[in-house]
C-alpha cells in the first residue's frame, strides 16, 4: 500500500491523547463532596468487568477513529498489488468503415478471437474497438467476457485513428506489463496528420494485419455548379473501372451518368440536373470495396436571387448607390444588381418578397408599413443582411423599435457640423480591399450624421470627432451595417469621391454575404444532436445537414508493420509520471472515502458505547 | 375551615425563606405564616393562666366566651389567658462541617437548622418561654443561657445569623455537658444531621431524658442524602473526615439507602423507646412540620 501524502500520518501521534486519557483517567472519578460517606463505605464498590470492557471498546474506537482520519488525509492507495500488476492483454479491433469490405470484418473477428485465446493463465483481457475514437467493449477481465465483446463487434462509419487505440491502451494500463494486439487493415490514412505517439515502455504493441480490399471506388466529393452537379469519384484499384452514378433527389432518381476511371485515378463526373432544394444522395455500385463510401449525401438550400433590395423614396432615390453597384457589375465582379423599390411596393402582402433578396439597403423608413417592418426584422433575424444609411428620411425611432434597441441609442444631429471619416478597423471586410487607400476616406466632408451609442456595435470607422461612422452588429442570424450619414449627397459629398464606389460595393457585398453555415459534416465531427450515421439529418433548428464518411478512409494505401512501429515512441515512466500515476491510481481508488466512512461508523459506535451507562 | 394540610405554605417554603434578608425576618415570616395557618386549629391557646377579659369581637372562639359575665352584664367578653412562662427551652444546633452540606435543597442543612432554631426561638419568645441557644460541633462553640426577656430573642437571632460551619461533629459530648448543667426540667431541641456514630448520640440523648428533660430531635437531611441520586462513578469525599470512597451509585444506591433506613430505624426505635421525639426532616420541605412537632411536644408538657 502506498501513501500519496505520508506526512499526514504524523497526525496519527494524536492517538496518544485518548490512550493517555485512558491511562490517566482509568480510575479517576469526579470528586463529589458528601456527608454520609460512612454509610457508603460499606457499599460494595468496584468496577465491573463490563465497564472495563466498555472502556477498552471506547479507547479502541477513539484510537481507530484518529488513525483512520490520519490515514484518510495521507490518501492511501494500492499501487501494483493484486490485479493492477497482473499482465494485461488489450485486443484493439479496427472498426473503421474500411473494414467493411466483404469478408474483411469476419477475418478481423477471427484474429481478435485468436488473440484472446492466446492469453496465458492469469492474464487479464480487455477488448477495445476503435475508429476515430476508441471504446472499451470489455474492461480488463476474463477471456469469456472478451469473447462475448468480440461477438458484439460491428463495422462503424468512422475513419481510422491509431492514436485513439494506443492512448486507450495506455489508459487501461495500471502498471503491469501490457500486450496490445491491434487487429487492423493497417490503412495508411490512420496516421495521417498525426505526430509520433509516446507510449509507456511497459506496453508491447503487436499488429495482426487483416489485409485490405484490393479495389475500392468512392464518391469523395460533390458540388453544385450552374445547371449541374459534379461528383468526384476516386478509383483506388489496380484495374480501370466503369460504372454508373445515380442521383436521387428526395428519394426519387433524378439523374444518372456513366463514369470511367483509370487505375488509381479520380475524376469529376457531371450530372445534368436542375438544382432544386432538398436532400440529395449520389450512389455508385462497388461490390468489392468499402460499402460506406459508395454513397454521398448533399443538402441543397432554397435558391436566392442575386439582387439587393434598396428601399428608396423621392427624397432618397438611391441613385448613387445604384450607379455604384452597376459600375461594379460592369467591371466583371460578382453581380449584385440593385432593385429599387418604394415603401409602397413592399407594403402589405408584397412584404414576403423581401425574403428572396440577398440583402436590403434601407434609405428611407417613411411610409414603411408595419407588415414591411416586421418582414424586414424577420429577414434579418433569419440570416439576411441589412444596410441602413442614416439619410434624413430614416427615422432613428423606427429603426430602434424594429430591432428592440433602446430609443436613446440612436439620434440625428441637430446642428450641422464639419467632420471627415477615418477607418478605425482597416481589417474590417469593408475596408480590407482599400488597403492603404483607406486614408482617402478622410477627404470626404460630412455636414450631418447620426449619433450612435456604440454599445453592442462593432465600430469599423469613426468621424474625426470620435463619433462612430460605420457600425456593424448581428441580430438573430443576420447582420446589420449602419452608416451614420446618407448615401444621397445630402449630408455629405461622399458620392463625389472615388472611394464611394468601392465603399458601397464592399459594404453591400458584406451584408449580402450570409453567414455561411456548414451543412456538410464528416462522421465523427457532427454537431450536437446529430447521429454519427451517414445521411441527411435535421438539426433542432430545423436546418438540414448532410453527414458523410471521411473520404480519407476510402484510400486503400497501407503501411508496413515497420512504418507503423516507427510512429510509436516508447518512453520510460519517469519519477514524475510515477507520482502522477500514483495520484491517478489514488484518485481512481479513492480509498480515503472509505476511510472516512469507516471513521464515521466507528464514531457512531463510540457514541453508542459511550452513552450506555 | 382551613386545615394545615391545605393552607398556604408559601411563606414556609425553604426556597422562599432562603431569599429573605435577616434571620429575624426569616423567623418572623415562618412563625407568622405558621400561626396564620394554625388559625382555628386544634392548637388553640398555649396557656392556662387567666390574664384578662376582652370584649368579644366577631371571629373570636366562642369557647372562650365567659357566659357568667354575659349573664351578669349582658355583654360578651372573652377570657384571655396568660401564657405559661416557666418553661425553659434549649435549642441545640449542630454547626459541624457536615451541616454546611447543600445538595438539592435551596438551603444548606445549617441554614435550614438556623431558620428552624430562629423560628422556634421566636415562637417560644412569643409564648414567654425562656429560650436558650447552644451551638456545637465537637464541643460547645456558643452558648446563650435561657431567658424569657423580650430582647433575648434578638440575641439568639443575631447569634444564629453569624453562625459558621465548624469542624467535625460530636453530638454526644455537648449533650452530656448540657445534661449535667441543666438544673431545671426543661425542653431541649436538638437540631443536627446525626450522621455520627449513633451509639454515643443515643446515649447522650438518653442521659438528657434521664435528667427529666423533654427532648425533641430534628434530624436534618438533604434530599441528596435521602435519595442518593448521583449518576456515574465518583469519588465521594467526606466533608468532615476527608474520607474518600470510590463508588458507582448505580450499584451502591440500594446498599446506601438500606444503611440509611437502618440508621433511621435505629434512632426511631431507640429514641421513641426512651420517650424522645425523633423527627427526620428533608431540608427541601417546608418548616411547618418541624414546628408542629415542637408544638405537640410542648403541649404534652401541659
Amino acid at each position: 500500500m502506498g501513501l500519496l501524502y505520508p506526512a499526514f500520518l504524523l497526525a496519527a501521534v494524536a492517538i496518544a491523547i485518548p490512550i493517555a486519557l485512558h491511562l490517566l483517567r482509568r480510575d479517576v472519578a469526579p470528586d463529589v463532596p458528601f456527608t454520609a460517606v460512612r454509610l457508603l463505605k460499606r457499599s460494595p464498590v468496584d468496577r465491573s468487568r463490563r465497564r472495563r470492557l466498555r472502556d477498552l471498546l471506547l479507547l479502541a474506537a477513539r484510537v481507530a477513529a484518529l488513525l483512520l482520519l490520519a490515514l484518510a488525509f495521507a490518501r492511501p492507495f494500492v499501487p501494483g498489488s493484486g490485479s493492477a500488476m497482473m499482465p494485461l492483454r488489450v485486443v484493439a479491433v479496427d472498426r473503421s468503415f474500411s473494414m467493411g469490405a466483404p469478408g474483411q470484418f469476419e477475418r478481423a473477428r477471427a484474429l481478435a478471437r485468436a488473440a484472446v485465446d492466446e492469453a496465458t493463465f492469469g492474464e487479464r483481457v480487455a477488448v477495445v474497438a476503435f475508429d476515430d475514437r476508441a471504446e472499451v467493449l470489455a474492461p480488463p477481465g476474463s477471456r469469456q467476457d472478451a469473447r462475448q465483446a468480440i461477438d458484439r463487434l460491428a463495422v462503424g462509419h468512422g475513419g481510422t485513428r491509431y492514436a485513439a487505440a494506443l492512448s486507450k491502451a495506455a489508459e487501461l494500463a495500471t502498471g503491469g506489463p501490457v500486450r496490445l494486439v491491434l487487429v487492423t487493415d493497417l490503412q495508411r490514412a490512420g496516421w495521417e496528420g498525426e505526430s509520433r505517439v509516446r507510449l509507456p515502455s511497459s506496453i508491447d504493441v503487436e499488429i495482426r494485419d487483416t489485409g485490405i480490399a484490393a479495389a475500392n471506388a468512392a464518391i469523395v466529393a460533390a458540388r453544385l455548379t450552374d445547371g449541374a452537379l459534379v461528383a468526384s469519384i476516386r478509383n483506388a484499384a489496380a484495374a480501370p473501372r466503369q460504372g454508373q452514378i445515380v442521383l436521387t433527389h428526395d428519394g426519387a432518381e433524378a439523374a444518372r451518368a456513366s463514369y470511367s476511371l483509370e487505375p488509381g485515378a479520380s475524376a469529376d463526373v457531371p450530372l445534368a440536373w436542375k438544382a432544386s432544394a432538398g436532400s440529395i444522395v449520389l450512389t455508385i455500385d462497388d461490390p468489392d470495396g468499402f460499402p460506406a463510401d459508395n454513397a454521398r449525401h448533399l443538402v441543397v438550400g432554397p435558391a436566392l436571387t442575386p439582387e439587393v433590395l434598396v428601399v428608396t423614396s423621392a427624397e432618397a432615390p438611391g441613385f448613387y448607390l445604384q450607379r455604384a453597384l452597376h459600375a461594379a457589375a460592369d467591371s466583371g465582379e460578382e453581380a449584385l444588381a440593385a432593385r429599387l423599390v418604394t415603401p409602397a411596393e413592399i407594403a402589405g402582402g408584397r412584404a414576403a418578397a423581401i425574403q428572396r433578396h440577398r440583402a436590403v439597403v434601407l434609405l428611407t423608413t417613411r411610409s414603411l408599413d408595419r407588415t414591411a417592418r416586421e418582414a424586414l426584422t424577420a429577414f434579418v433575424t433569419g440570416g439576411g443582411g441589412l444596410m441602413i444609411a442614416a439619410a434624413p428620411d430614416v427615422e432613428p425611432d423606427v429603426i430602434a423599435t424594429m430591432f428592440g434597441w433602446s430609443g436613446s441609442a440612436l439620434s440625428a444631429d441637430g446642428e450641422p457640423r464639419r467632420a471627415s471619416l477615418a477607418a478605425t478597423d482597416i481589417r474590417h471586410p469593408i475596408f480590407r480591399p482599400f488597403g492603404a487607400l483607406a486614408t482617402n476616406l478622410g477627404n470626404v466632408r460630412f455636414t450631418r450624421a447620426w449619433r450612435v451609442a456604440p454599445d453592442g456595435w462593432h465600430v469599423a470607422a469613426r468621424f474625426d470627432d470620435g463619433a462612430p461612422a460605420l457600425l456593424e452588429r448581428t441580430h438573430g442570424e443576420g447582420r446589420i451595417v449602419l452608416f451614420a450619414s446618407d448615401l444621397d449627397r445630402r449630408w455629405n459629398d461622399f458620392p463625389l469621391h472615388p472611394a464611394f464606389v468601392p465603399f458601397v460595393v464592399e459594404a453591400v457585398r458584406h451584408v449580402a454575404a450570409r453567414a455561411a453555415e456548414p451543412d456538410l459534416f464528416v462522421v465523427g465531427r457532427v454537431p450536437p444532436g446529430v447521429g454519427a450515421e451517414p445521411g441527411v439529418h435535421r438539426l433542432e433548428s430545423g436546418r438540414l445537414v448532410a453527414v458523410n464518411v471521411d473520404p480519407r478512409e476510402s484510400s486503400t494505401a497501407v503501411l508496413t508493420a515497420e512504418e507503423f512501429a516507427a510512429m510509436i515512441e516508447q518512453v520510460e515512466a519517469s519519477p514524475l509520471s510515477r507520482a502522477a500515476e500514483a495520484e491517478q491510481i489514488e484518485s481512481r481508488q479513492s480509498l480515503w472515502q472509505y476511510g472516512l466512512l469507516l471513521m464515521l461508523a466507528v464514531l457512531v459506535v463510540e457514541s453508542f458505547v459511550g452513552r450506555g451507562n | 375551615m382551613t386545615t394545615p394540610a391545605v393552607r398556604d405554605l408559601r411563606f414556609l417554603d425553604p426556597g422562599v425563606i432562603a431569599r429573605l434578608g435577616t434571620m429575624e425576618l426569616k423567623a418572623r415570616t415562618v412563625v407568622e405564616g405558621f400561626l396564620s395557618g394554625l388559625h382555628r386549629s386544634p392548637y388553640k391557646g398555649f396557656s392556662v393562666e387567666f390574664a384578662e377579659y376582652r370584649q368579644y369581637l366577631p371571629g373570636d372562639d366562642l369557647n372562650t366566651l365567659d357566659w357568667k359575665v354575659y349573664a351578669r352584664t349582658d355583654r360578651h367578653y372573652v377570657k384571655k389567658f396568660e401564657e405559661e412562662t416557666n418553661l425553659e427551652c434549649h435549642l441545640l444546633l449542630d454547626q459541624s462541617a457536615s451541616m454546611a452540606y447543600r445538595g438539592a435543597a435551596p438551603m444548606s442543612k445549617l441554614e435550614y437548622g438556623s431558620v428552624l432554631a430562629a423560628s422556634l426561638a421566636f415562637l417560644m419568645n412569643r409564648q414567654r418561654d425562656a429560650t436558650g441557644l447552644i451551638t456545637f460541633d465537637e464541643q460547645i462553640r456558643f452558648r446563650l443561657p435561657a431567658a424569657a426577656r423580650p430582647g433575648h430573642v434578638h440575641a439568639i437571632l443575631l447569634a444564629l445569623e453569624r453562625i459558621q460551619a465548624g469542624l467535625r461533629s460530636d453530638v454526644a459530648r455537648p449533650l452530656h455537658q448540657l445534661a449535667e448543667a441543666l438544673l431545671k426540667r426543661s425542653l431541649v431541641v436538638v437540631i443536627s444531621d446525626l450522621l455520627d456514630d449513633p451509639d454515643p448520640v443515643i446515649k447522650g440523648l438518653r442521659h438528657l431524658k434521664f435528667r427529666g428533660t423533654d427532648v425533641v430531635v430534628f434530624q436534618l437531611l438533604d434530599p441528596n442524602e435521602l435519595t442518593f441520586p448521583f449518576k456515574g462513578a465518583a469519588k465521594f469525599t467526606d466533608i468532615e473526615t476527608s474520607e474518600e470512597v470510590l463508588a458507582d451509585p448505580a450499584r451502591s444506591r440500594t446498599e446506601y439507602l438500606r444503611e440509611l433506613a437502618r440508621l433511621t430505624l435505629r434512632y426511631d426505635r431507640e429514641l421513641r423507646g426512651a420517650g424522645i421525639d425523633y423527627v427526620q426532616i428533608d431540608t427541601s420541605q417546608p418548616l411547618d412540620f418541624a414546628l408542629l412537632t415542637y408544638l405537640s411536644a410542648r403541649s404534652r408538657r401541659k
